[in-house]
């Protein structure tokens, strides 16, 4: 009979050979003690699975995911250096996007806003304060309003060390609002920022880099889009809510005119 | 590649602590565990086949770093850790430094010797079959065999002590 208790968690896995299995099962049928040893065991592994799934849906350490995030590459092609560092504040700025929002694709699952926010790196903290207030505010949207568009411009050119324009997107059917400027990976971001007919807020972003990257390149993180491209001495990123749709289109719009 | 592996590994989180804490017993070593391994992984992106799954490649890049870490600390205490085949009980809270932090796990997983949580983890809740874990882990599939069925009587036992102490 041990020669069974032995091999009942294999049996429970799948692991048992045909044969064996039906001996098993055969050995079930006839012998109470054994049947319960195999229930105290599916007992046990229902237990363990719900304490292992309440380890994976605890919140992640800001900590640890920063870490990763802004965790330096050196890879051996010489040409992935720049890709790295070039994109490296487009993560930064998804995942206080992500933050602000609250739908994260479930890691910081648990934690209020406010704990995140508190435990958020300076930087990340000011992007995501910056957003949580245009998120929630419709008149204190832009720190500088779309009238002063000539200002705007000049006051983020001289910021970012590289020519910032403001692109006319109504035929997408974006409405100019103004601008802020923002702080992600400790160099200055302008964020342009745009309405649509439905209230929705779309934001082009531009830092300035030495690599501009090559070609388009479409992001998800938690519950935003990013479409992203590279021009002159800047990285350009294109902002909106998940599942719009046409930001591909938005982003070519706009970089036509950059 | 590495911001997409950033960004994957990053979603891989929940699941690589965890099996982090199924071989540290310690959330906070966990931790450490995790951010060394991604940095890890990172240093090395030219590896990464995204075609291949993620967290199989991640567990055995944690695995080999904790089993690692825990020769060095064998080397600098002179004590070696014990195969979960040669203890016979649950690790208890008082019998050492690094168990004090066990009381941060949660749950009675949190008992459970790291070699049989591991094989647990890998087996009943991560699908893996018995081969799979045991090249994981790099130990025989006879020890997966044992070690997986040991740490559900452990638990039963421990469910049927709570059982009695409800009574």
């Amino acid at each position: 009979m041990t020669a069974y208790q032995d091999k009942l968690s294999a049996y429970l896995d799948g692991e048992l050979p045909e044969e064996e299995a039906r001996e098993i099962e055969l050995a079930l049928e006839d012998d109470p003690a054994l049947q319960a040893e195999l229930e105290e065991l599916m007992a046990a592994d229902t237990w363990a699975k719900d304490q292992f799934a309440a380890m994976a849906s605890e919140p992640i350490p800001f900590k640890l995911a920063t870490a990763i995030q802004d965790a330096k590459v050196a890879p051996p092609a010489p040409l992935e250096t720049p890709k790295v560092q070039r994109t490296g504040w487009l993560v930064a700025a998804g995942l206080a996007l992500a933050l602000v929002a609250g739908g994260t694709g479930g890691y910081f699952v648990g934690a209020s806003q406010d704990t995140q926010l508190a435990s958020a790196p300076t930087w990340l903290q000011d992007i995501a304060e910056y957003h949580a207030v245009y998120a929630g505010q419709s008149r204190h949207l832009v720190e500088v309003p779309a009238e002063e568009k000539d200002h705007i411009e000049a006051w983020l050119t001289k910021t970012l060390g590289d020519a910032v324009a403001v692109p006319d997107l109504m035929a997408q059917g974006l409405e100019f609002q103004g601008a802020r400027l923002l702080v992600a990976a400790g160099k200055p971001v302008a964020q342009l920022m745009y309405r649509d007919g439905e209230n929705r807020i779309v934001a082009l972003c531009q830092i300035q880099t030495a690599t501009p990257r090559d070609g388009f390149g479409e992001t998800t993180l938690g519950a935003f889009q990013m479409v992203s491209w590279g021009g002159g001495q800047s990285n350009f990123v294109i902002v909106g809510d998940e599942g719009r749709g046409d930001l591909s289109e938005i982003a070519k719009a706009a970089s036509v005119q950059l | 590649m590495s911001t997409e592996l950033k960004r994957q590994l990053i979603t891989h989180l929940p699941r690589l602590r965890r099996f982090a804490r199924s071989l540290t017993r310690s959330v906070p070593e966990a931790d450490d565990l995790v951010q060394e391994s991604c940095l890890r992984a990172l240093s090395k992106a030219e590896q990464w086949d995204p075609a291949k799954p993620l967290d199989r490649w991640m567990f055995r890049i944690i695995r080999n770093l904790w089993i690692s870490e825990i020769r060095k600390r064998n080397v600098r205490t002179g004590q070696g850790q014990v195969p979960a085949e040669e203890t016979s009980e649950l690790v208890t809270a008082e019998t050492g430094e690094t168990h004090v932090v066990l009381g941060e796990l949660q749950g009675q997983i949190a008992s459970l010797p790291s070699d049989l949580a591991s094989v647990l983890l890998l087996v009943s809740v991560e699908g893996h079959s018995y081969a799979e874990a045991a090249e994981l882990l790099d130990v025989p599939i006879g020890t997966v065999m044992s070690r997986i069925h040991r740490a559900r009587k452990t638990l039963a036992a421990q469910l049927a002590e709570v059982a009695g102490e409800t009574k």
